[in-house]
């Protein structure tokens, strides 16, 4: 593989932290899709501080900037295992830092979409190999020998013919003085020390021993905590409060009314900031409040659905993807399937609740914190406080779990408003019961599935749902069809059935909403794959050799095969239910075969869940393995044990008590499979979530004929 | 003034008898290790050992711990190397990692109690700590790692 | 938003009366159950008198039966809890001692007063359910099953009528009158209770009729 599209402008500085040091940098340009290697002399011209990945100090450490948050997804690991392979260095020997959020510098940090590595992996290839490539030619500069006579290796470069060598720090102030290399050969896949093997994630030493520094566990001196009694109704207003019961509690320094974005509205609140997070939380117990109520929609969860219900019966909606005529094809058909799904509203929960701290300082306001999204936070922070770039500086620490929600800027708005009162650096401290009450959450959708079958084959599909539509927050025009609606879907069906169409119907309701784990591939995965499995039912038709039969590419047909193979799909047995579903997200297919049976008990139980991903080229498949994992777990509570519901426009759910997570004793048994293959890469974050739920409600109608179209359900009561 | 040993060390503590536990040690004492999840007992983020018990340190309160032996994962061995964190270790089991100090300060007195956990005695013990990122799998095989690895250092010596 | 409970204290001054006046008598169990006629002599009666006697047992069946006794006493291993008495969430064990197990033990969560605020463990120092070798399953027993189970020394913790009366007053039976907030009462006080259980006990511990 052989690249060169490095700009020959490009070059390396001397700077560093402990003496000279190489950085090796990547600098995007705004819209470029492709990222150059920044040089000094280029950062110069065009005034733009060089960034960099790669810092080697002249005693030969190395140290790999992750420009993407880690919240369990292991980015941590698998940029700087990426930038390790091209350098030659082994991972025991670098260290690993988080990069400052700065869109300039990095491009986009938005850590989303299960986008790290796909988004970055060519780049982060070809930064590591220029600068092998410019530690060679020091090295070979200094013996007065060819390049061709040199190779790197393990932070070393060596003379083959002579057996000399030098590391990495003996050859940094020459190898800056050079210009960066043209053209790179980039290694062979098969030449691969590193990358697709499962190595030891190196954040995991820091986090059996409570070394790693999560947002809660950042700490300023002279920081204060605050908690924030906010409208329990989402979008009520602040009428009054009374703080002199709260400013007697023992510990509380100030109590005071806040306004934090929320989209593009605004949440009252009343902050309460004391000298220790249980002194805020005994404060703000103390506080006599009356909230302004009127002016809204005051739901509830039954309306939601009722009023969604009339819209996929009733209206057409938003055409988002139309091929052939299904309409017509439907109502001439005789055999045919008309179904509705219910998905529910889900809290992402992450096991770290939200948290921030901000010093708001004369000359700049800096943020640390579980943070997915840097740049937004910056953008967003620099526009409320009016405040140019370089004041804003968003550090991101270890995030005990994402899944979306920390890739929004309330609760970092919410720290800063707070120091800016205070004056000292607060950390902002969220309950489980303010993580949970207060949303945004993944919203609720209702599908209304339709489909015929002629003559054994599937003839149209019709695809309608009613929700609402995250876009909507964020000011997408309303009328425009959810560019998600199709999420999920598989591609090859496109070709394989003539008449297939999409519309999404906007349903707005005044509880603000946000992409959760695999965003709308979630539900309509579960409405897709359900739908498919019905009308394999329909036709009289294997499910896995219904789906064999329209999925005709290669990758398709060899991710069945794969399934098919190691689950014993063909080999089942009496009292086994057996269901399948796949999907696709973020350019990653995972299919998912669940086994249940009934147990002496009475109750169904998962034996064993079979997952095949097919995500291209990857980079650690013990991290696939994990975040499949995770997203089956995920998918499971989804779809099992939890929602969040709506009474009077309150949530009704308030901690783990009544929003119950699966715990050790529900983990079904699961066997991860990679397909290998050369593909670009695709995401492995989220991908894993969308073909549980219908594979799960599969099986059971396998195994006991009751079809399941409402999530989540009892397992124990079926 | 109220006395706790945490990790050995004792502490002076001037603070509410009812603070809890957990935000004592975190933020008047200092150490971040043991977390906060729930505050009610649902989770298991907050466990630390009292008198070698995984007690919840988010409801139990200042007062309970008062010249008592408190132990956080800061002070489960010296250098990492309990058997659960050898075996979390060798197993890749955290993945966010924020629930784990909680895991693995369960996992210590279950590996103290019994030295060859079934997987029933695994899930009697580990039911109360929450994992979102669904490292349960991963967990029940480190644990079983680890009683193998306690078991050989026993007959070791 | 605290929802102070007061707990009757008064105690039953009837209580010390009885105990002193009370011979050791006949057996009166009104059972067909041999097994249970095994252990007559270790219950003294007043007066015999089955029909006050099963109409006071029919008040103290409600209270054992109701969350606050029953999520302690459960048929299997696995305490209940709330107060529609589901199986307790993370499946914490009895144990050999009725105190949990390993890294669930009761008092790990359970502290020694309640943890105030809802759906927050309930506390008392002796947290604990019935050991493994007696279990005292009061979940799904008749009442006519109840009555002869507390009987029977050799299925109530080996406790005779002095026992069993004084085990009204017992820190944990006591602590089902302040069982945190939100958590609903038995559905009588702890005085008519006690006055219930005392009644069934002195006049003869007649089991009520039927299966």
């Amino acid at each position: 593989m052989s690249t060169s599209n490095i700009s020959r402008r490009n070059f390396l500085r001397a700077a560093g932290l402990t003496g000279t040091a190489l950085f090796v940098g990547l600098y995007f340009s705004s819209n470029a899709e492709e990222a150059k290697l920044a040089t000094a002399d280029s950062a110069m011209a065009s005034d733009i501080e060089m960034n960099a990945w790669i810092h080697i100090d002249t005693n030969g450490k190395v140290t790999i900037f992750s420009h993407r948050a880690e919240m369990g997804q292991g980015a941590y690991q698998s940029v700087p295992q990426i930038v390790a392979e091209e350098l030659e260095v082994n991972l025991k020997d670098i260290n690993i830092r988080f990069a400052q959020g700065n869109r300039e510098k990095y491009g986009n940090q938005v850590t989303g979409g299960s986008s790290t590595i796909r988004g970055s992996y060519k780049n982060l290839l070809k930064l590591g190999a220029s600068a092998r490539v410019m530690l060679i030619s020091a090295a070979a500069a200094k013996w007065s020998v060819p390049t061709s006579e040199c190779y790197a290796q393990s932070g070393h470069v060596l003379h083959r013919p002579s057996g000399k060598k030098f590391h990495y720090g003996e050859l940094v102030e020459a190898a800056s003085k050079l210009e960066a290399p043209k053209d790179i050969v980039l290694k062979n896949r098969s030449d691969y020390k590193l990358i697709g093997k499962p190595l030891a994630r190196l954040d995991t030493p820091l986090k059996t021993n409570g070394v790693a520094v999560f947002g809660l566990d950042f700490k300023l001196p002279g920081m204060l905590y605050a908690v924030v009694e906010r409208n329990p109704r989402l979008r009520g207003k602040l009428k009054s409060f009374d703080a002199s019961a709260a400013l007697k509690v023992p510990g509380v320094k100030k109590v005071f009314k806040i306004q934090t974005g929320v989209f593009q509205t605004f949440r009252d609140g009343v902050a309460v900031v004391a000298d220790s997070t249980w002194a805020a939380i005994q404060g703000r117990k103390a506080l006599t409040i009356e909230w302004d109520d009127t002016g809204f929609d005051h739901v509830n969860t039954a309306d939601i659905y009722k009023k969604q219900n009339e819209l996929i019966n009733n209206e057409e909606g938003l055409s988002a993807r139309k091929q052939g005529d299904p309409d017509s094809i439907l109502s001439a058909a005789t055999q045919k399937l008309d179904v509705v799904y219910e998905t529910p509203y889900q809290s992402h929960s992450a096991m770290e609740p939200l948290n921030c701290v901000a010093f708001y300082q004369a000359d700049k306001l800096e943020i640390w914190g579980p943070i997915q999204a840097p740049e937004w936070v910056q953008d967003y922070i620099c526009a409320q406080f009016k405040l140019p770039k370089e004041k804003v500086i968003v550090n991101m620490t270890f995030l005990g779990g994402g899944f979306g929600r920390k890739a929004f800027m309330d609760y970092p708005h919410e720290a800063c408003l707070i120091s800016k009162e205070t004056g000292t650096p607060v950390q902002v401290v969220w309950t489980r019961e303010d993580d949970m009450t207060q949303g945004p959450y993944r919203a609720g959708i209702t599908y209304r599935c339709q489909g015929a079958i002629q003559d054994g084959q599937i003839s149209a599909l019709k695809f309608r749902m009613a929700g609402q539509n995250i876009g909507h927050w964020q000011g997408a025009p309303k009328d425009k069809p959810n560019r998600s609606t199709t999420e999920g879907f598989l591609a090859p069906y496109y070709k394989s059935i003539q008449h297939i169409s999409f519309s999404d119907i906007p349903f707005e309701t005044p509880i603000p909403n946000v992409w959760w784990r695999s965003v709308y591939a979630s539900t309509n995965g579960f409405a897709f794959e359900s739908l498919l499995n019905e009308m394999a039912h329909l036709a009289k038709k294997d499910p896995l050799d219904f789906r064999r039969a329209y999925l005709r590419e290669e990758r398709e047909q060899k991710l069945i095969d794969k399934l098919e193979e190691v689950s014993g799909w063909k080999s089942k047995k009496n009292g086994d239910g057996f269901g399948v579903a796949i999907t696709e997200c973020f350019s990653t297919t995972v299919g998912q075969i669940v086994k249940v049976s009934r147990k002496a008990d009475g109750k169904i139980r998962i034996d064993q869940v079979w997952a095949v991903v097919d995500c291209g080229w990857y980079v650690n498949p013990d991290i696939i393995h994990a975040q499949v994992e995770g997203s089956v777990l995920m998918a499971l509570g989804a779809a099992t044990t939890h929602q969040i519901t709506f009474k009077d426009g309150l949530v009704e759910q308030r901690n783990f008590y009544n929003y119950p997570m699966p715990r050790i004793n529900d983990m079904p048994l699961l066997e991860v499979h990679i397909m290998e293959n050369d593909a670009n890469a695709g995401g492995v974050g989220e991908p894993g979530l969308p073909p549980f739920a219908p594979a799960l409600t599969a099986a059971i109608f396998d195994l006991t004929g009751k079809r399941i179209r409402k999530l989540p359900f009892d397992m124990s009561n079926i | 003034m109220i006395t706790i040993t945490v990790n050995g060390k004792q502490h002076q503590v001037d603070a509410d008898p009812n603070m809890p536990l957990l935000w004592v040690i975190r933020d008047v004492i200092g150490l971040t290790g043991t977390k906060y999840g729930c505050g009610v007992a649902q989770c298991g983020a907050c466990v630390v050992h009292l008198n070698g018990d995984a007690v919840r340190s988010c409801v139990t309160k200042l007062s309970r711990a008062a010249g008592q032996q408190v132990i956080t994962i800061e002070g489960l061995s010296e250098n990492n190397n309990h058997p659960a964190q050898v075996a979390w270790n060798e197993e890749n089991v955290p993945q966010c990692g924020y629930c784990h100090s909680g895991q693995i300060m369960s996992a210590a007195v279950l590996l103290k109690e019994n030295s060859n956990p079934s997987d029933a005695d695994i899930d009697s013990a580990m039911a109360g700590n929450i994992c979102r990122c669904g490292t349960y799998q991963r967990i029940r095989k480190a644990i079983h790692l680890a009683a193998e690895l306690q078991r050989k250092e026993a007959a070791s010596k | 938003m605290k929802h102070q409970i007061k707990i009757p204290v008064k105690a039953f001054a009837v209580v010390s009366v009885l105990l002193m006046t009370v011979g050791i008598m006949a057996f009166a169990l009104h059972s067909d159950d041999k097994k249970s006629k095994v252990h007559a002599s270790m219950l003294p009666v007043v007066k015999k008198d089955s029909i006050a006697s099963v109409k006071a047992f029919k008040q103290v069946y409600t209270v054992l039966t109701s969350a606050r006794c029953m999520n302690c006493h459960p048929s299997g291993n696995i305490p209940l809890q709330g107060d529609d008495s589901h199986l307790h969430t993370m499946s914490p064990q009895r144990g050999i001692d009725g105190k949990g197990v390993y890294a669930m033990k009761c008092s790990n969560c359970h502290q020694p007063t309640n943890t105030p605020g809802l759906h927050t463990p309930p506390g008392n120092p002796n947290w604990h359910l019935p050991p493994a070798n007696m279990k005292m399953v009061f979940q799904g027993r008749t009442p006519r099953q109840l009555a002869e189970q507390l009987i029977d020394p050799k299925q109530n913790g080996h406790k005779d009528l002095k026992k069993l009366i004084e085990h009204a007053d017992d820190g944990l039976v006591l602590s089902g009158w302040n069982p945190g907030e939100g958590r609903k009462l038995p559905p009588m006080s702890h005085a008519a209770f006690k006055k219930a259980w005392i009644t069934w006990l002195t006049t003869g511990a007649y089991a009520p009729k039927g299966k």
